[in-house]
This record gives structure tokens, sequence and C-alpha cells, in this order.
């Protein structure tokens, strides 16, 4: 790959490259370079929403959002949603209000799902149907699975301490 | 290709004077037409780390500032706007989705200048004006000479666009944007962003722009200017939207025809004052 | 994709055809053609810039005369590429002309168009709307220019 070097912090590590092109997005590094494969490539031009991150605790497109422009930022995929150091198998607790409410069908789009779930319920409110319908209006479930999806969001919005 | 991340304007204006010089503000835009094929520029001037294009800022006389790079969300929950200039937070708010929100930019919308885009009649409705930097110094463009044909605006190449700027709204007008898409977040089939000020029963302030209805957002101030110190009943309304149509040259597309929007455009205009006209009288 | 409309150039009928089917007329009349040649009669090539906003395209067309009935009626077909056969886009074009009013030349054109490939993606919805503007500024450019011939004699 031609490019330049950049280092991304993912996940709270630091993740060095040794050359990414200009138009290289973050979706492909996550995916291509490091592995991480939660987020998912569907439409590539920030329709869909199933690649979905944060950057700094703000849900964003990583299909949108181009590599080299994402030096010194926190980048918080899928994979990060469960603390470090979690027994194997561990869930965070938007994927377990969404497994317990068999909220998955396919599964391509959960994981974009989960990440904006996962800033929606930062907001320490219970939260409407609306509400979380607002909040998830950006990632679209082609198995049109949305009633189980914003129930489950909702339920882990009113379970919270 | 090659990327650049300068750190001041002077710095930016100097990066774009290249053949091929394209500026990255959010990336919604220009990112999604590099994945799609469509553009390949010569050279990315990131415009992530110039920080006065971050900000946004009220002057004593209620002018708002509104820098560049600020990104929908910061726009829909901006406090300094008031009165009419609420207009602009409203139709921040309803672009596409919360991700998307996060990531997209007034400079970087108003630069690719989408017919179907928010901020467009959004900002001629405010009578706002760009403040833009290139090469040969600033310049300032009313909104209404900003945007010029389809995905065309007043923009020379290797200058941007630094601020958008909002004059002080006169007190007590309201400000709306109301926007018809297929589904919540979409481009617009047709947007009515307005500024509306009554005294009693008279017009004082009035300025419509209608989106999505055109190469750039219709504004009909002849008969807006006609209308103000006089009432705004049925008959003025339907002298404003028969005007309004007269200008419009809208496009068939996969949200609406031609003919559905030139229909629909006039009767949500009506609706708008309508309901700004309520808002003013419910308001102590 | 079509798109239909008329002008009116003052200049009779025999003088309009040959300026419509001389392309060196035509070529400097074409918004964005860098260069025409003609390879045969019947077959020209050409080299056309197309811009749109951010998106510019070079396409290397092909307009063949397949139909001509001198002097108020041809048919042309055009086939171009662009971008390393990024894209194709082929027009079937039909151009008539009458005689208009004041000793003028009413010139009719219809061209149903198709593009395939990335260009495709952006819509043509306003896709339409830039051919339509290319369309009337040929008219515009060609009407100068047979009333330039005109006065100059």
């Amino acid at each position: 790959m031609t490019g330049e070097p950049v280092t991304l912090r993912v996940n709270g590590a630091e993740r060095p490259v040794a050359a990414v092109a200009p138009w290289t997005t973050l979706l492909t590094v996550l995916r291509d370079e490091f592995g991480l494969t939660g987020a998912k490539r569907g439409c590539n031009q920030g329709v869909c929403g199933a690649c979905t991150v944060t950057i700094d605790g703000e849900p964003v497109r990583s299909c949108l959002s181009l590599a080299l422009n994402c030096a010194d930022r926190d980048i918080v995929t899928v994979e990060g949603l469960v603390p470090a150091g979690a027994p194997a198998g561990a869930l965070a607790p938007v994927q377990q209000a969404l497994a317990e409410g068999n909220a998955v069908q396919c599964g391509f789009c959960t994981p974009g799902i989960l990440i904006s779930a996962h800033a929606l319920l930062r907001r320490n409110a219970p939260l409407t149907v609306d509400e979380v319908r607002a909040g998830l209006s950006g990632n679209l479930c082609r198995c049109s699975g949305y009633k189980k999806i914003v129930e489950a969001v909702v339920s882990a919005s009113e379970a919270r301490p | 290709m090659e990327f650049v991340r300068p750190d001041s304007i002077e710095a930016t204006v100097a990066a774009l004077q290249a053949d091929g010089a394209a500026c990255l503000a959010g990336g919604a835009t220009l990112v999604a037409m590099m994945n799609a094929d469509l553009v390949a520029p010569h050279r990315l001037v990131s415009l992530r780390d110039v920080a006065a294009l971050r900000e946004a800022a009220r002057q004593p006389d209620g002018t708002v500032v509104v820098g560049a790079m600020r990104r929908h969300r910061e726009t829909a929950e901006e406090t300094d706007l008031r009165d009419g200039q609420l207009v602009l937070s409203e139709a921040a708010a309803q672009i596409a989705n919360p991700p998307v929100r996060n990531m997209g930019t007034i400079g970087g919308s108003c630069a690719f200048a989408d017919p179907a885009a928010d901020y467009p009649p959004a900002l001629l409705a405010a009578d706002a004006r760009f403040s833009l930097i290139g090469a040969e110094g600033r310049r300032t463009v009313p909104a209404g000479d900003f945007f010029l044909d389809w995905y065309e605006t007043a923009l020379e190449p290797g200058e941007l666009i630094e601020s958008v700027v909002l004059p002080p709204a006169p007190a007590r007008t309201v400000g709306s944007y109301t926007k018809l898409a297929r589904v919540a977040g979409d481009f617009a089939i047709a947007s009515v962003a307005l500024v509306l000020g009554m005294d009693g029963r008279a017009c004082i302030h009035l300025a419509v722009a209608v989106g999505a209805c055109g190469p750039a957002p219709v504004r009909r101030r002849d008969v807006e200017a006609d209308l103000i110190g006089g009432g705004l009943g049925d008959t003025e309304i339907r002298r404003l939207t028969d005007a309004l149509a007269e200008a419009f040259d809208p496009v068939d597309d996969v949200r609406a025809s031609a003919d559905y929007r030139r229909r629909v455009a006039p009767r949500m205009v009506r609706q708008a004052l309508v309901e700004a006209q309520q808002r003013i009288s419910e308001t102590p | 994709m079509k798109i239909a409309d008329s002008f009116v150039v003052a200049a009779p009928v025999e003088r309009t055809w040959r300026a419509i089917r001389d392309p060196q007329v035509v070529g400097a009349c074409l918004p964005g053609c860098e260069e025409i040649e003609a390879v045969s009669p019947t077959l020209y090539r050409a080299r056309i810039g197309v811009k749109l906003g951010p998106i510019a395209a070079e396409f290397a067309a092909e307009v063949e005369v397949v139909e001509e009935e001198p002097p108020v009626r041809v048919v042309t077909v055009t086939r171009g590429e662009e971008g390393g056969r990024a894209s194709n886009l082929r027009s079937d074009n039909i151009l008539t002309l009458a005689p208009a009013d004041d000793g003028g030349t009413r010139v009719s054109y219809e061209a149903d168009m198709t593009v395939t490939g990335r260009l495709a993606k952006f819509g043509f919805g306003v896709m339409k709307k830039k051919a339509q503007s290319l369309a009337s500024e040929f008219a515009g450019n060609l009407e100068a220019r047979v009333n330039e011939a005109a006065s100059g004699g």
C-alpha cells in the first residue's frame, strides 16, 4: 500500500499502520489492517449505518472518515464495547439487551446499531420509543427488524441503575 | 493524491492554490463521492485542525458567525441563534441522521450545494452571507448570490468558505424550516424556510425560501416587499406562492416528479406561513 | 432520458443545414467540445468535456449519421465513454429543420440518452437539467454563428 504511516487509537490501543493512502477510509483500515470486522461495509456511502463507530465518543460513519484524518482521535468499534479484561463471552449491557430481546436477525446491521444505541444510552434517563427511533434513524436494518431492536434499546435504558 | 492537514487559515489557503486541490471538511459528501469513484482530488486539504473554522459566536448586535467547520449537530443545538435565526438550527436538525450530523459541516454542505440540501433555503431566508477567503483575500457573498446553479456556487478555485454570517433577526420574528421527505433524514422532496415578523395583523418581516425546487433555493423578494405592512391572509399568501411557483425549475428524480414538487411546494409554503402566524399570535 | 426543444435561427433552411452538417461549426458551438474530426462524411469523432459541480468527465465520442434527408432532417447516434470506460453514454438524436415565419429556420431536436457506469450513480434528475442547459447553450451558439455568417455575407 502506498501512502504515509499513521497511528490510530482504537478501543484504547495505539495501532500503527505502515502506509495508508489518502483515499483509504477508516473502515478499510479497521477491517483489512486490524482485522476488526465488526464494522461492516454496506453501502460505502454513509447511508446504511453498518460501518458506524464512535470517534471521540460520537457515532460517525467509518466509511466516510479518511484514516489519515483520524490520527489522535479515540476510535471505538463494536469490539470495544466490552471493557478490556472482561471474561470471554462477556457482553455490554446494550449487547445483552439485543440478545435477550431477539433483536438480531441476519446480524449485518447489528454492530452499527449497537454503536448508535450505546451512544444513546449514555444519556442517563429512560428513553422513549420515539427517542430511540430518532437515535437509530441512521442505521438501516435490511431484515426490517426494527420493532424488536427499538424495544430492546428502550428496555436497556430502563434497566440502568 | 496527497493529503495535507494545515493548522491555520493562511496555510489552508496556500495549500488550496494547486490544481485539483479540494477541502476535506466533515467528509460526509466528499468521501462518499470518492468512494463512488465520482471525484479524485489531487490534493486533499483537511480542515480538521483549523480551530478558527470550528467556532460560532454571537456579536453584541446579534449577528451570528458560524464557522465553516461547525457540524450539523452543533448548529442544531446552537444557543447563539435567536428569533428568526432559528430557521438555521431547525434546518440543521433535519439533516440526515445523528452519525451524519456528527460529521457533516455547514461549509462542506454549502460548498457542495446539493439542490435538495437543507441549508441553502434556510440561509437564504435568514439573509445570511458567506465569508470566503482565497489567495486574493476575503470577500463576502450574500446567500442569494452564492448558490448559482446545479451544484455550482460562487466559490472560485483556491477559495474556501470561512464562515456563514447571519445578520441579527428583527426582535419577535420567528424562523421555521419544514421539509417533506420520503423518510426522516432523506434529502428534501421540497422544503420551506421562512422568517416571519408580525405586528398585530400587519406583516413586518417576511422571507420565504423554497428548497429542492430548482438549481438554487427560490425566493421572491419583490413580492415579499409588496406584502410588508399589510395583512397575510389567503390572498396575500396566494400572491407569494404563485410568484414562487413561477420561479420553480424542479427535477424529476427518485424522490418525486417535477410536477409533484410544483404542486406540493406552494401548499407547504401556505401551511408554514399559517403555522408561523399562529405561533406568533400565541406568543405573549 | 429524453430531451426535446426547438429554436429559431435567422437564416434560411439551406444555410442552416450547411452549418449543422459542418463538423467544425458543430464542434465550435458544442459546449465543452475540445476537438472534432471527420472520419468520413457520416462519422465524426470528438472529445467533449462535461462538468457538473465537482464532477468532471471527458468523453471520447463518436457521432454517426444514420439517416439524412437534406435539408430538413438528420438522425444521428452518439456513443461515448469516459474515464477509461468508467461510464458509457449513448444518445439517439433527431434534428429537423423547417422554415419559420420570418424567413428564418426552426430547428427542432429530440435526444434519447442513456448513461451507464460511474456517472449514472449521480442520478438522472440533475443530469437531465444539465443536458437541457448544454443543448440550449448549443442552440444559442449556433444561432449566433449562423447569424454572424449571414450578416458577414
